[in-house]
């Protein structure tokens, strides 16, 4: 049982407890964030659309290039419409982190979050994920019904082929998160980060979301396969569009890998940066 | 036993000093220039298990950025804090286990959802075991009447129901401590009284130490028997509010009216406010004896009114807190309403 302070003890508080009630308080968080998120389900509608316009109208370039060729770099049509489709996926649900934390952190409300028994890091994760994987899945069942309609046949086949595309939005969901946090916590430092934002976005969205990395030059390829960026949407879209075996648990490897590694930084930065709060008023 | 134990605290604020025009704004890309702001400066108290003390200030006195600095928000730029026998910053996590926070302005609960939901999230970030959540949370519900808003969402609450909500919420987890900040900021007087009632029970029922801020006379006279005045980051009154209050009475307001007009200058005592047949006067008991003063009055001609009262407990708050310096305000607290400065 968790070692909770009993009011009428006299001594020092008790640590927060066991690992089953730190499950209890974050997997609370995400379904009571999940719950906001799904108080006005209208607010789904504008994600839904932008995300459906952006598939037709990408389904539209990719039939019309083509038109006079079957396949590029091992993509056919139905093929490049799929993956445009999970990657939009991953790039649309996981995209939102920054802006709420960004705002927590310039409107002082980081300040007052503090007062409570938990782990910072942990608690916005948990937090920010329940809406997040309520967005994608909504954007995922869209996304599935056009890819039949424009693409072709679901191209996920086995069991296998699908636990690795779900493990592989997770990964992508967990690495948007932690870069996104420490973006958003370079605000201590410099009062406006959103150019940084906009950078990150812009390459997430040239190194694997528009393109896949195989139409790159393959020096340019080579390359950004040493950044985090690929696996934010190009590793899952590659695991529902060209699946195997060996080359799937090699690209959930780095994922996980890459996720690891923005995780620890995020901590960095959030440590380094806790001392700089400045929290003014009254 | 204290709960809370601060010794010759400080935080000083590094600001970025923006000049005028375009060439002080590219100036500071190169050479950027800060200001040091003391917020607060060499504050020392004690707060005992089971007080209720009011923390006092003008607005940018050091009062938020104290209790940040108690609970953990902010680090200190020197001195100690201990809480609860914790040191709020290196203990952040475990101390919160042990107080609760209401930031007036700052609202915990869930903005679009029922209180019910950030009850149970609160009920799990604090670890409160399911059994004991329910408990609480039916205990609590029926103390603070808000049984009929569990299920409506906060957005839709008026603010008095919200606050209620609130402090109910940051109870949850049976603190030993309550940081109250301006809880009573905004609400109507029906309201207030009823959030003052509550917070007296908590006290006097659960032994809750109650550390409150407020720029509300009402709630410092009804719930407080203590109060640190805090101005220009230092404190600059610590004492009971008995021995507050006492101060004000060495201080009459005196009213009269005649039934027909009369000469109201006394020797050595002028009106503050007087028209033909009528005046107010400030007396000063430790100058002046009041029997005279009264015997006085009455002596002027036919009395048809004559009111005594003490000197409003606002009105020395008032004086200190216009202190221009902490001396200053040293000097008014000193001086009971500033009548020997």
């Amino acid at each position: 049982m968790s070692r909770r302070p009993d009011p009428a003890d006299g001594g020092t508080p008790g640590s927060p407890g066991t690992l089953a009630s730190a499950l209890r308080k974050y997997a609370t968080a995400a379904l009571v964030s999940l719950r906001s998120r799904l108080a006005y389900p209208t607010a789904f509608a504008g994600s839904l659309l932008t995300f459906g316009l952006f598939v037709f109208v990408f389904s539209r370039i990719w039939s019309a290039v083509y038109s006079t060729q079957a396949e590029i770099s091992g993509y056919d049509r139905a093929g490049m419409i799929w993956y445009f489709i999970v990657a939009e996926i991953s790039i649309f649900g996981f995209s939102r982190f920054y802006s709420s934390l960004s705002e927590d952190l310039k409107g002082g409300q980081v300040a007052y979050l503090l007062a409570r028994p938990y782990g910072f890091t942990a608690y916005h994760f948990s937090q920010a994920m329940g809406p997040a994987l309520g967005d994608s899945l909504v954007l995922a069942g869209e996304g599935v019904l056009l890819g039949l309609l424009l693409g072709g046949p679901f191209p996920v086949t086995s069991a296998l082929q699908g636990a690795a595309l779900v493990l592989s939005l997770l990964l992508a969901a967990c690495l948007q998160f932690f870069l996104q946090f420490a973006i958003a916590m370079t605000a201590f430092w410099i009062e406006e980060n959103a150019a940084i934002f906009w950078i990150y976005q812009k390459l997430a969205l040239i190194l694997g979301t528009f393109l896949p990395l195989e139409f790159l030059p393959p020096g340019a390829a080579a390359a950004a396969r040493w950044t985090p960026f690929p696996y934010l949407s190009w590793a899952p879209a590659r695991m529902a569009v060209a699946w195997n075996f060996g080359d799937g648990l090699k690209i959930l490897a780095a994922q996980a890998a890459w996720a690891a590694a923005a995780a620890l930084l995020c901590r960095a930065v959030f440590a380094a940066g806790r001392g700089k709060i400045t929290a003014n008023g009254g | 036993m204290s709960v809370i134990a601060v010794e010759g605290l400080s935080k000083t604020f590094r600001t970025r000093v923006r000049g005028e025009g375009l060439g002080s704004s590219l100036r500071a890309l190169v050479r950027p220039e800060y200001r040091a702001v003391p917020a607060v400066r060499d504050v020392s108290f004690s707060v005992e298990e089971g007080e209720v003390v009011a923390f006092l200030g003008p607005n940018g006195a050091g009062k938020s950025t104290t209790i940040k600095m108690l609970t953990g928000i902010l680090t200190p730029s020197s001195g100690r804090a201990r809480v609860l026998g914790l040191d709020p910053c290196k203990d952040r996590t475990r101390l919160a286990m042990g107080i609760g926070t209401v930031f007036g302005q700052k609202s915990q609960l869930w903005f679009h959802l029922p209180p019910s939901d950030s009850f149970r999230l609160l009920g799990a970030i604090y670890e409160v075991p399911p059994a004991d959540l329910a408990r609480r949370r039916a205990d609590l519900v029926e103390r603070f009447g808000i049984g009929a808003y569990m299920d409506v969402p906060v957005r839709k609450l008026s603010l008095g129901e919200r606050i209620r909500c609130e402090i109910a919420a940051s109870l949850l987890h049976a603190p030993r401590v309550l940081f109250l900040d301006e809880p009573t900021i905004g609400l109507d007087v029906v309201v207030k009284r009823e959030i003052r009632a509550l917070l007296g029970e908590l006290r006097s029922r659960d032994g809750v130490t109650i550390f409150l801020t407020s720029h509300d006379i009402g709630d410092i006279e009804k719930i407080c028997k203590r109060a640190i005045i805090i101005h220009h980051g230092a404190v600059v009154v610590d004492e009971s509010m008995k021995t507050l209050k006492h101060r004000a009475l060495a201080r009459k307001y005196i009213g009269v009216k005649y039934a027909r007009p009369v000469n109201l200058d006394l020797p050595g005592l002028p009106p503050v406010k007087k028209t033909e047949d009528a005046g107010s006067f400030v007396v000063d008991t430790r100058k002046h004896n009041l029997q005279d003063v009264i015997r006085a009055l009455v002596n002027l001609g036919e009395v048809l009114d004559l009111t005594v009262e003490d000197e409003p407990l606002e009105d020395i708050i008032a004086e200190v807190f216009g202190g221009r310096t902490e001396a200053e305000a040293r000097r008014a607290a000193r001086a009971g309403g500033g009548l020997e400065s």
